[in-house]
């Protein structure tokens, strides 16, 4: 049974490419497939594109999903990563 | 996932201001670890492609593990065939990707930065043919 895991940020700034890359290459370190979601659209975390093209701003809701062996591992790692990189002058 | 060569990437466009300023994008997205070499203009600095500056590139671009071109248009995609099809020693394996130049430049980065071989690298820019930015 694979483990699965979720959890949600508030960002605190927009998800600009630079964060959209950390985001994908964080997430493609864990086995887990991963996802986000913002605004009911979903992206494969493992594609920077796709993340990018979620669209999420400032003050939007965005959830984290993983499933998989490290799926919790996954989804602490890219929320750490959503919280600092769009952090104001980040 | 591992401490050895990442592929390199080399951006053959028309202007070799399109050329940097895709490499300089694609370098900040994906953190400054793979190396992406803009290939772009004549030798003189005008519009159009050169085979020197393409094979030039790809010497740069290689640390061990091959090189992608991502060429931009028409005769971008003539010269780096003509360059793959003389014969002369170049980087192993070499791959064209046919994609579009910024997004497939992007995604290219990000698959060699995670360490993917030239295979996956090709791939990830020749899916951004399908990612919508809307």
């Amino acid at each position: 049974m694979p483990e699965s895991s979720e959890a949600t940020v508030t960002l605190a700034g927009d998800l600009h490419a630079r964060p959209a890359g950390s985001l994908a290459i964080a997430a493609a370190k864990f086995a887990a497939s991963v996802q986000l979601s913002a605004g009911g659209n979903w992206a494969d975390a493992k594609s920077v594109l796709s993340v990018m093209g979620i669209g999420a701003t400032c003050g939007q809701i965005v959830t984290v999903r993983a499933t998989g062996p490290d799926a919790d591992e996954a989804v602490a790692a890219l929320i750490e990563i959503l919280v600092e990189a769009t952090k104001v002058g980040a | 996932m591992s401490d050895s060569a990442r592929v390199g990437i080399v951006l053959v466009s028309h202007s070799a201001a399109l050329a940097a300023g895709t490499a300089e994008l694609a370098d900040q997205v994906s953190g400054g670890t793979v190396a992406i070499v803009p290939a772009g203009g004549t030798d003189d600095g005008r519009l159009g492609t050169s085979i020197d500056k393409v094979r030039d590139a790809l010497g740069m671009a290689d640390s061990g593990a091959g090189v992608v071109i991502l060429p931009d248009l028409g005769s971008s995609v003539l010269t780096v065939r003509a360059l793959l099809a003389d014969g002369e020693e170049l980087p192993e394996p070499v791959a064209i990707a046919d994609a579009p130049f910024v997004e497939g430049a992007v995604a290219a980065t990000i698959a060699a930065a995670v360490g993917g071989d030239v295979k996956a690298v090709t791939a990830a820019a020749e899916e951004a043919r399908h990612a919508r930015k809307l």
